[in-house]
């Protein structure tokens, strides 16, 4: 049953991303990214759900990340990270493969070999060794097999993703080695989630009152940062403003 | 053969000491943004002077402001509602990087490298505090003889892409109404 269930949610996923625009046509950068106006049919749902996780965020995240932040040492706040990071070297290496990417992939399990070895993850000897940590996921890999990002969606407490985030990371939940293997997974993913907050904790304050419309100002950081990822010369085709003489 | 070298020695050298102007530029600076950023101990006001001074004098606000409304809804306004967004807009500017860069850890910013696209210049630097670093990336271009900022880039997040994402819906949301852009912007 489980194993059906997991085709019907892919096969509906991958149709729905394939008749889907993932942007308008306005616009447009250099790279033929579109910034301006991302694919958001269910708007009002997503700011409600948006709304509901600062709430949530407000009054139980938040003070659980403040008070690791204020409790924990920075040394053991980065091995904590380190250790989560590192849980995700395998699910990495197999998305590396699933993009051609064999040198990345060879680099994600080494990391991974040596960093558990040498202090179970919560050091990264790996990078100062060499071999640097290349970040991608199940999303990422669906990109570059020409999948379009399909309608921006708010996930309750996880956050922002689109459909075919969203699909790559259903799909990890079920291949990823580690997670599999282990017993309550469920602690883990909610470790990882944590760790992601605390790692945005600065950031998160800083933007809270930064803007009129901060459900607009997330859904376009959340684009600009998968683009990134996405894109080699990202930096260079974001759009300009056209100049005016001052 | 010898004059194609000649020449493309001349039009690398050309864009050598433009890279090397530029990065002059950038480190006085940014050297002044980090006195400005780690000698806060001025009042409020004081402190909001002196980023008042830095961003008129090193941000292109005019063509930020404008590109982020766009040329339609720049010309269907008045010269008034214009000249009073761009005020708006520039007080918001510098509210932001005061509200951003004022910390009480102190700072560094180091230049990692200058690139040039379309004329438009990108430097990529690095700040740091003592618990953490991030890419910080400008995108500055030459008007007359001095250099202006058109964009920031932290991480990966760019500010003008962002603002424009926010200004063009709340225009959206007021048909285009400049005036309802300029009341949402005073909110903040």
């Amino acid at each position: 049953m489980k194993k059906h269930l997991k085709v019907i949610l892919l096969t509906i996923s991958i149709t729905f991303l394939q008749i889907t625009p993932s942007y308008t046509n306005e616009d447009v950068s250099q790279s033929g990214i579109s910034y301006d106006e991302i694919y958001d049919p269910i708007e009002p749902i997503n700011r409600a759900v948006l709304n509901f996780n600062f709430f949530i965020d407000d009054i139980a995240i938040r003070p659980i990340v403040k008070t690791y932040k204020f409790i924990a040492p920075d040394p053991v706040e980065k091995g904590v990270s380190n250790f989560f990071s590192n849980l995700k070297e395998p699910i990495r290496t197999v998305s590396f493969i699933f993009q051609g990417e064999f040198y990345k992939s060879f680099n994600s399990i080494g990391r991974f070999t040596v960093n558990t070895l040498t202090s179970l993850g919560t050091f990264d000897l790996a990078s100062r060794v060499g071999m640097e940590k290349n970040e991608t996921d199940f999303g990422i890999t669906l990109a570059k097999g020409g999948v379009s990002s399909g309608p921006y969606i708010v996930i309750p407490i996880i956050g922002p993703s689109n459909l075919r985030d969203f699909s790559g990371d259903v799909v990890e939940y079920f291949v990823d080695p580690i997670s599999n293997n282990v017993p309550n997974r469920e602690y883990i993913a909610i470790g990882s989630g944590l760790n992601e907050r605390v790692e945005i904790d600065e950031q998160l304050d800083k933007v809270r009152d930064a803007s009129s419309d901060r459900y607009e100002m997330i859904k376009s950081i959340y684009y600009q940062n998968r683009n990134a990822q996405l894109e080699e010369e990202y930096i260079q085709n974001l759009p300009v403003p056209k100049i005016y003489i001052e | 053969m010898k004059n194609f070298v000649i020449l493309l020695g001349i039009l690398f050298s050309f864009s050598n000491t433009e890279a090397s102007e530029v990065s002059e530029w950038f480190e006085k600076e940014s050297n002044q943004f980090l006195e400005i950023i780690n000698n806060n101990q001025g009042t409020e006001n004081e402190n909001y002077e002196k980023y008042k001074h830095f961003v008129n004098k090193n941000f292109a606000v005019k063509s930020i402001a404008y590109g982020l409304i766009g040329e339609n809804i720049i010309n269907k306004s008045s010269k008034n509602e214009l000249s009073l967004y761009l005020n708006v807009f520039t007080d918001y500017l510098i509210t932001t990087i005061y509200k951003l860069a004022n910390s009480n850890t102190s700072s560094s910013i180091t230049l990692k490298d200058v690139d040039v696209k379309d004329d438009i210049y990108i430097i990529k630097s690095e700040i740091s505090d003592n618990k953490s670093s991030a890419n910080l990336y400008w995108k500055v271009i030459r008007i007359g003889s001095s250099f202006k900022i058109i964009d920031v880039i932290v991480e990966n997040t760019s500010y003008f892409v962002t603002k424009k994402s926010e200004f063009n819906k709340i225009l959206r949301k007021n048909r285009g109404s400049l005036e309802a852009l300029i009341r949402e912007i005073k909110k903040i």
